[in-house]
C-alpha cells in the first residue's frame, strides 16, 4: 500500500490501515450475506407469484454506482428475461412507482403500443396488466416490487396493490438486515464527515478512495474466493467449524511470518 | 384474503366497508345542483404536480397553458424550474391526471409541474420545489398524485402546506397505497384522497375517521397515457384528480372560496355511504 502523499491528506499511514482493514471487513461481511439477501428476495418473489397466480414478479434495486434500477431476482414462468435489466430510474412504470414512492396498478398496457414497450420487450415478455410498489426503507425508497399478469384476471385490484406492498415490506426488511455494510463509502463518508469541517470535503472524498480502493481487485480474486467458500460453510457442523479455523489458523501465522521476512529483508514482495 | 391485508387508506371506501362512514351531518346535505350545475372550472387553474402532461393529449382537450420541469441546478444542489416548451410526460401518470380533471372541469387551466427529472437525487426537494413554484404561482388547485416518505421533508412540506392553505391555494393529495406516514398526503391542510371501487367519476364519499378524509373513483379507472394512448389504472394516484376536479367545479362557482370552505362543500355533498 502506498502512503497518501500531498499536503491535503493530514490522515496518517496507520489511520489509513485501520480504515482499509474496516473497509475490507464490511466488504467481507457483504460477501458473506450477499447471497443470503438474494436468497430471501427470490423466495419473496417466489411467494408473490404464487400468491397472485402471476405470470412473473421481481424485484428492482436502485444501484446508487451505476445511477440505475437493476432487476436483482424474478420468478414465474415469464420472469426469468428481466434478471440484470437496469434502467433508467424514472423510466417506465418501475421508474415512476420508484421516483415517486406511489403504488401503481395497469391494466391493457399493451394498448399503447409506446408504453415502455421497449423495455417489455428486452425481457422477451410484454404484459398485459401491472402492478408495482415501492421498497422503503428510513431513508426513502430503494427499489420496487411488480408482478405481472395475474392468470385469474384482467386486471389488479386495490387489494392486490396492498398485498403487493406487504411482500415489499418483507423484502425490505431483508434487505435492511443485509445492507448494514452495504455501502462502505457511504459508511466512511457519513463518519469522516461527521468529524470534519464541512470544508474539508475533498479530503473525505480522497480518504474514503483511499480506503477502499482495490477492494474488489483482480489480486485479491483469490482471496474472495475463500470467503466466497466461508459462506457455503453455513450448514457445516460445529466440528467442521473448528477444524477449519484451526486450518485457517495455521495458514495466516505462515503467511504473516513470511510476510515478516520479507519487511526485514528490504524486499516490497516476495517470490511466488 | 385476511382483513389485515385490505388497503391501508382505502379500506373504508370499498364495498361493504362504506356503511362505516355513516354520520349524521352537522349541516346537512347540500344540494349538488346548487353547487354543481353548469359549474365548468372557468376562471380556475389546476397544478399537477407530476411526470409532465402532453399537451397534445385528446383527453386534456387544449387547456394545458404551461408547463415546466424542476430539475437540479449544475452543482446539484439546488432544485431550479425551467419552462418546458415540449410539455413531455415521462411516464403517462400525469396525462393521466390532467385527463380525470379536464372531463370534470372542462374550462380549468392547467398547469403541468413536472417534478420528475433524469437524475434521482434530491427528488423530495424536487418535488417540495415544484409545489413551492405552483403555490407562488397562484393555481387555485393543486393535484398531487404523489408523496414523499423521506421524514427529511416533513417539516418542509407541512410548511409549504400551511403556505398553500393561507394563500387559498387547495392542495389535493393522494393517499399512499402502502401503509405508513407520507407528506404531504395526511396533512389535515390538505385534502387527503384514497380510492372507492364504485365506477363513477361523480361518486365521492367523506370519512369522518381521518387522516384520509376522501374517498372517490380510483379502481379501473381508463385514462390518458403516454403517447395519445390509454390504459386501465388503479389507484389512489387516479382518485385524487376526482376531487381535484370536484374542487375546481366548486372554485369555479365560489371563486373567493377557501380550502376549508371547499372542503366543506366536499364532505356536505359526498354520497351517502352505504
Amino acid at each position: 500500500m502506498s502512503p497518501p502523499r500531498g499536503p491535503a491528506d493530514r490522515l496518517d499511514a496507520d489511520a489509513l490501515d485501520l480504515l482499509r482493514a474496516i473497509a475490507r471487513r464490511g466488504v467481507i461481511a457483504r460477501r458473506l450475506e450477499e447471497g443470503a439477501e438474494r436468497a430471501v428476495l427470490r423466495s419473496i418473489v417466489e411467494a408473490t407469484v404464487r400468491l397472485f397466480d402471476a405470470e412473473a414478479a421481481s424485484i428492482a434495486l436502485y444501484d446508487p454506482a451505476l445511477g440505475q434500477l437493476v432487476f436483482e431476482v424474478a420468478a414465474g414462468e415469464q420472469g426469468q428475461g428481466v434478471i440484470g435489466l437496469a434502467i433508467a430510474p424514472d423510466q417506465g412504470i418501475a421508474g415512476y412507482v420508484f421516483t415517486t414512492g406511489q403504488a401503481l396498478a395497469l391494466s391493457e398496457v399493451e394498448s399503447d403500443a409506446r408504453f415502455g414497450r421497449g423495455t417489455a420487450e428486452a425481457t422477451g415478455y410484454v404484459p398485459r396488466s401491472i402492478v408495482a410498489v415501492p421498497l422503503v426503507d428510513e431513508r426513502g425508497t430503494i427499489g420496487i416490487l411488480e408482478v405481472l399478469d395475474k392468470r385469474s384476471s384482467v386486471a389488479f385490484s386495490l387489494r392486490d396493490i396492498e398485498l403487493a406492498g406487504v411482500f415489499a415490506g418483507q423484502a425490505t426488511v431483508a434487505i435492511r438486515a443485509s445492507r448494514v455494510e452495504r455501502d462502505l463509502a457511504s459508511l466512511l463518508r457519513a463518519a469522516l464527515t461527521s468529524l470534519a469541517e464541512p470544508a474539508d470535503r475533498p479530503t473525505i472524498e480522497r480518504i474514503v478512495g483511499l480506503a477502499i480502493a482495490d477492494l474488489d481487485g483482480d489480486d485479491e480474486g483469490r482471496l474472495w474466493t475463500i470467503v466466497d467458500r466461508v459462506a457455503r460453510l453455513r450448514q457445516a457442523d460445529p466440528g467442521e467449524l473448528e477444524l477449519l479455523a484451526e486450518i485457517l489458523e495455521v495458514v495466516a501465522r505462515r503467511a504473516e511470518g513470511r510476510a515478516e521476512q520479507r519487511r526485514r529483508s528490504g524486499r516490497a514482495r516476495g517470490p511466488r | 384474503m385476511t382483513e389485515a391485508l385490505l388497503p391501508a387508506w382505502s379500506e373504508p371506501f370499498v364495498g361493504e366497508r362504506r356503511a362505516g362512514l355513516l354520520r349524521s351531518r352537522p349541516l346537512g346535505e347540500l344540494d349538488r345542483a346548487t353547487i354543481f350545475e353548469g359549474a365548468d372550472g372557468t376562471g380556475v387553474t389546476v397544478a399537477i404536480i407530476d411526470s409532465g402532461v402532453e399537451r397534445d393529449h385528446p383527453d386534456v382537450g387544449g387547456c394545458l397553458v404551461r408547463s415546466v420541469v424542476v430539475d437540479l441546478d449544475a452543482e446539484q444542489d439546488e432544485p431550479v424550474v425551467h419552462e418546458d416548451p415540449e410539455s413531455l410526460d415521462v411516464v403517462g401518470h400525469g396525462t393521466a391526471c390532467a385527463g380525470i380533471i379536464h372531463a370534470l372541469a372542462p374550462a380549468a387551466q392547467l398547469i403541468s409541474v413536472r417534478v420528475l427529472g433524469p437524475d434521482n437525487r434530491g427528488k423530495g426537494a424536487i418535488f417540495a420545489a415544484g409545489l413551492e413554484w405552483a403555490i407562488g404561482e397562484g393555481a387555485t388547485v393543486v393535484n398531487l398524485s404523489l408523496s414523499s416518505r423521506s421524514e427529511a421533508m416533513f417539516p418542509v412540506f407541512h410548511d409549504l402546506a400551511d403556505r398553500a392553505y393561507f394563500a387559498n391555494c387547495l392542495l389535493v393529495s393522494a393517499a399512499n397505497n402502502v401503509q405508513g406516514a407520507s407528506y404531504p398526503s395526511l396533512f389535515a391542510a390538505v385534502v387527503s384522497v384514497a380510492a372507492h371501487d364504485v365506477a363513477d367519476p361523480w361518486t365521492w364519499f367523506y370519512n369522518p375517521a381521518p387522516p384520509v378524509e376522501f374517498g372517490a373513483y380510483g379502481v379501473d379507472v381508463e385514462v390518458a397515457w403516454k403517447g395519445g394512448g390509454h390504459v386501465v389504472a388503479t389507484g389512489n394516484s387516479f382518485a385524487a384528480p376526482h376531487v381535484a376536479g370536484l374542487a375546481a367545479l366548486i372554485r369555479g362557482r365560489y371563486p373567493s372560496a377557501s380550502p376549508f370552505e371547499v372542503k366543506t362543500i366536499l364532505a356536505a355533498t359526498a354520497n351517502r355511504p352505504g
